[in-house]
């Protein structure tokens, strides 16, 4: 019967289109608005998930997903009406009036199935008001135990597909530059379900401006390793490290959408301009010749311009010019010191670093509109865009430390992403994982 | 590890052919993991490194030593976002010159730093700045080219880490390290 069910589901689960938006009326509808209050309970065991650490820890990390998301208010397992582990979850609806009372819009509950190091997870998540099963949103995962965050990640960014209408951001990676450790900056690696970055690389050679090969396998920086500043990439799976240029001196590589060309900062003579490079660390093209600093070259999502910062008018301003060539048109239109500029992935916006009187913080902008900042405390560098376009996170030392925040792009919400000794900057947002 | 020295000789074949490419390290065998997200252990500079100047920021960093402030020859101070040479930095830069025509057989880099105030790479651009407008004062003062090296270490290597403006100061600088004399 179990078996019939989860094979049901899994169709259901395959085959619907993500029709179901919840129409949901009002201005603030959006990231802080927490319009929805949700009910997340660990998942059942079914068998072999000792003491429900399993079901408990997917919980944990859909319910601080959701929680990042700023669309939910989670509500407290305290109060909870029903244990996961008293009811058979197949065959059991959860109890809609309790719930309804509780002031929950949705339950999400589920099992967990462990077979040697395969697990079976199934989840789905129920309409309280409208007292059914969402059948968009459940799905039945099976795979190592170690997928078991990425079960999770993926049934957030679900839920958030489900409920808004946009596919949420959070089976995603982070790559950061970190002094953890103690030394210099190495190269780490963040994900969602996680409060302390991994650290990928032990070089000694200073590692900065990490970013991510479009293919999500591969991660570029630069590094001191051969004196200069040079272009280096690492194979995640494997950890080869290849460099990719090795003469000269590279501050920056960004590898363009298609992953067939590389935007670099490289400087000479102690100038620093943009060029256009290919996959294997060759020279097509210099893109800016000015005598006063250019850095940070920012593909357009659609690979036929950029963003870039230059100091040209004596302080440094963001600036979009054709991967064609061509002028380059200021963009940033206020503050004296505007640095750091990424393209939202959706095409439509600008964010970038802006000194004010009370220090750096993050400005979003659609490219002709109007500057918006989203960020008050402390000092916020390196945005980067979620895959989604609608979050992005920086270093910022807000709660002291620096460490990896992420704010919705409106800035209604900020939350903290990692803990503990700090240091941690240059973040890089992945696209999705799948 | 098997086959560390082949790499290592493969890095430096590759180092003298512009097309870079066939230098590959690869980390340790999952055998060894150290958790790192793909459970296949941290990469180290094993094979990699070309190596930094002994004395420089970056080596001494590598040794667990501070940056050196001053030493043979004096630090150049610099105003925020600003790489022009004024008052207190000429006047540092006439001491050096003249240990530099008193010792006509040394060579020094020149490192530029800046403090944390910015963004990281636009910092690594600033310190290039500032290290390559020392090096063409020297120059035009009449060392040679060829005895000095710049390099930039923009925000990385600070020698105080407090949010003063005293701090800052200090860290806005170029800084000599003699390679030989």
């Amino acid at each position: 019967m179990i078996h019939l069910l989860s094979i049901l589901m899994l169709v259901v689960g395959l085959t619907s289109p993500p029709s179901v938006c919840a129409v949901v009326t009002g201005s603030i509808f959006g990231p802080g608005s927490e319009a929805f209050p949700i009910a997340v309970l660990p998942l059942e065991n079914l068998g072999g998930d000792q003491g429900g650490r399993l079901g408990s820890e997917f919980a944990r990390i859909l319910s601080r997903d959701l929680r990042l998301s700023g669309y939910f208010r989670l509500l407290d397992p305290v109060t909870f009406v029903e244990r996961s582990e008293s009811h058979g979850f197949a065959a059991a609806e959860p109890d809609f009036v309790a719930w309804a009372a509780l002031g929950a819009s949705e339950v999400v509950k589920g099992t967990v199935l462990v077979a040697g190091d395969q697990i079976t997870v199934e989840v789905r998540m129920y309409d309280v008001a409208g007292r059914r099963d969402v059948p968009e949103v459940g799905r039945r995962f099976t795979g190592p135990r170690t997928d078991l965050a990425r079960m999770a990640h993926r049934t957030a960014d679900r839920i958030l597909q489900v409920l808004t209408g946009e596919r949420g951001p959070f089976d995603s990676r982070i790559a950061l530059t970190s002094t953890r450790g103690g030394g210099l900056k190495e190269l780490f690696t963040y994900t969602f379900d996680q409060e302390v970055p991994v650290a990928v690389t032990s070089l000694r050679g200073i590692v900065v401006g990490p970013r991510w090969h479009p293919d999500r396998r591969s991660i570029l920086f630069a590094s001191y390793q051969q004196h200069q500043p040079r272009l280096f990439q690492i194979e995640l799976a494997s950890r080869d490290v290849r460099p990719l240029t090795s003469q000269g001196v590279f501050l920056s590589g960004a590898w363009s959408p298609d992953g067939l060309q590389l935007l670099v900062t490289r400087e000479v003579g102690g100038n620093t301009d943009i060029y256009l490079y290919d996959a294997g660390g060759r020279e097509l093209r210099r893109l800016t010749d000015h005598w006063a600093i250019d850095v940070s070259p920012a593909w357009a999502p659609d690979g036929r311009r950029f963003a870039f910062c230059s100091a040209r008018t004596g302080a440094p301003q963001i600036y979009v010019m054709d991967i064609a060539g061509g002028e380059a048109r200021r963009v940033s239109r206020t503050g004296n010191y505007n640095t750091s500029p990424v393209w939202s992935p959706k095409g439509d916006m600008l964010a970038w670093v802006t000194r004010g009187s009370g220090g750096f913080q993050v400005v979003v902008q659609p490219i002709d509109g109007e500057a918006r900042t989203i960020t008050r405390h402390g000092s916020n560098e390196d945005p980067s865009w979620s895959p989604d376009g609608r979050y992005l996170v920086f270093s910022s030392t807000q709660s002291g430390r620096r460490l990896l925040w992420m704010a919705d792009r409106e800035g209604r919400t900020q939350h903290q992403l990692t803990s503990g000794a700090g240091g941690d900057s240059s973040p890089a947002w992945s696209a999705w994982l799948e | 590890m098997r086959g560390s020295r082949c790499w290592a000789t493969l890095c430096i074949l590759t180092l003298l052919v512009p097309l870079a490419g066939a230098c590959k390290k690869r980390g340790p065998s999952p055998e060894d993991a150290v958790g790192g997200p793909d459970g296949t252990g941290l990469v180290d500079e094993e094979g990699l490194a070309g190596g930094s100047p002994p004395g420089s920021s970056l080596a001494r960093a590598q040794q667990g030593l501070p940056p050196e402030e001053g030493g043979v020859l004096r630090d150049i101070p610099f105003a925020y976002d600003s790489y022009e040479l004024e008052g207190e930095a000429l006047a540092a830069l006439a001491r050096n010159l003249e240990w530099l025509r008193a010792n006509p057989r040394a060579k020094v880099e020149i490192e530029g730093h800046c403090d944390s105030r910015g963004t990281i790479e636009y910092n690594l651009a600033l310190g290039a700045k500032r290290a390559r407008s020392v090096k063409d004062y020297l120059v035009e003062q009449g060392i040679e080219a060829s005895r000095l090296s710049t390099i930039s270490y923009g925000e990385e290597l600070p020698v105080c880490s407090e949010e003063t403006e005293s701090c800052w100061a200090r860290n806005r600088r170029a800084h000599f390290v003699v390679l030989g004399r």
